[in-house]
């Protein structure tokens, strides 16, 4: 794996840019879709958002001053753009964004792209009620194995905070699942 | 006295220290034992070969972004040249024609495609406020114009007994 001060430097040089990028798009792809299709739930949106983002980190990279790792910044690019797209599909629907979130977990039931059975599908349900946070750092911790000091750096959220929303996200969950 | 009911309890050695660690120590533990019930995998899929592809897919984009840009100091000297011709050509024409376009001089083709073309993001409720209901005529809202027959054969498919419909035949008379 290249160095990331390495792969940022290349990445501002026209020279090297383009191979650079090629080894940014498939070093990070896989992580950063799931991350994002873990917030949208569809794979079309997921894809969509994918490519947004890495455009995105295409034209700002000489913005990048490298305060914080290049991965956290991407994840920070690619949360925000799930979490706009969510709202402005909320907004285009005329419903509440829990609204849509539960109409989204319902779609679930025939997406060709969600094998999951019932108490996959509850959980669905349960992370749909959950707070943005809760949801994120959940999903971050349980799902994609990060570190508390990786999520941190990406939600700029303390590790002690973060902590904290993990364990309420797990017994939310929890009583959901136990439910009825 | 006070002092001596002080001394009434007594923690075991060392309690207070490492006591953070402890707890979270314990919230962890606690939060472990509910991680039993929750599933490991989420049943989300993707398609075929999908991240195989997706790479190409991004480069191809990135670069079409790319292509759009084009450098004007490439094309500087027909620039100025340009620039010159119109701030000529505007003079004149600002000397000649004194009269402000209006709103008519728009090609109703090019307002139509304008609209086609552009996603407004307009929620019904936004386009109510701009749009007065006396102005909507419902020809308006459908595609394919609705004559005396199409309305006669709706209502003989979808309406069982027509007196369903509630209508005041008298009325009518």
């Amino acid at each position: 794996m290249v160095a990331e001060e390495t792969l940022v430097n290349d990445l501002k040089h026209k020279d090297s840019q383009a191979r650079a990028f090629e080894v940014l798009v498939n070093t990070y792809k896989e992580r950063l879709y799931w991350h994002i299709r873990r917030i949208v739930l569809n794979h079309d949106d997921a894809d969509d958002i994918l490519q947004n983002t890495f455009i995105k980190v295409y034209k700002n990279i000489d913005g990048f001053k490298g305060d914080s790792k290049l991965y956290s910044w991407m994840y920070r690019i690619a949360t925000n753009e799930s979490l706009t797209f969510l709202k402005q599909q909320s907004k285009k629907r005329g419903i509440s964004n829990e609204e849509l979130r539960q109409d989204l977990v319902e779609n679930l039931q025939s997406d060709v792209y969600f094998e999951g059975d019932d108490i996959q599908l509850k959980l669905q349900e349960a992370l749909a009620t959950l707070p943005e946070k809760q949801k994120l750092v959940f999903n971050m911790k349980y799902f994609q194995e990060m570190k508390y000091e990786e999520i941190s750096e990406i939600l700029e959220t303390s590790v002690g905070g973060l902590k904290a929303s993990y364990h309420l996200a797990v017994k939310k969950i929890e009583t959901y699942l136990k439910a009825d | 006295m006070k002092s001596k009911k002080k001394q009434q309890f007594k923690t075991p050695e060392g309690y207070f220290d490492n006591f953070h660690e402890r707890l979270m120590g314990k919230i962890v533990e606690d939060s472990d034992s509910s991680l039993n019930i929750i599933p490991k995998n989420d049943g989300f899929t993707v398609p075929q070969e999908y991240f195989e592809t997706v790479g190409t897919v991004i480069s191809k984009k990135v670069k079409d972004t790319k292509t759009k840009v084009i450098p004007l100091y490439a094309f500087r000297k027909y620039a100025y040249a340009a620039a010159a011709l119109a701030a000529v050509f505007l003079f004149v024409w600002g000397i000649t024609f004194r009269s402000e376009p209006s709103f008519n001089d728009l090609a109703a083709a090019e307002i139509d495609s304008y609209f086609e073309e552009s996603e407004l993001n307009l929620t019904s409720y936004e386009l109510a406020e701009v749009i007065a209901l006396e102005d909507i005529e419902l020809k308006d809202m459908v595609d394919t114009p609705y004559e005396e027959e199409n309305i006669l054969e709706y209502l003989d498919e979808t309406v069982d007994a027509l007196e369903d419909l509630n209508i005041d035949y008298d009325e009518l008379e």
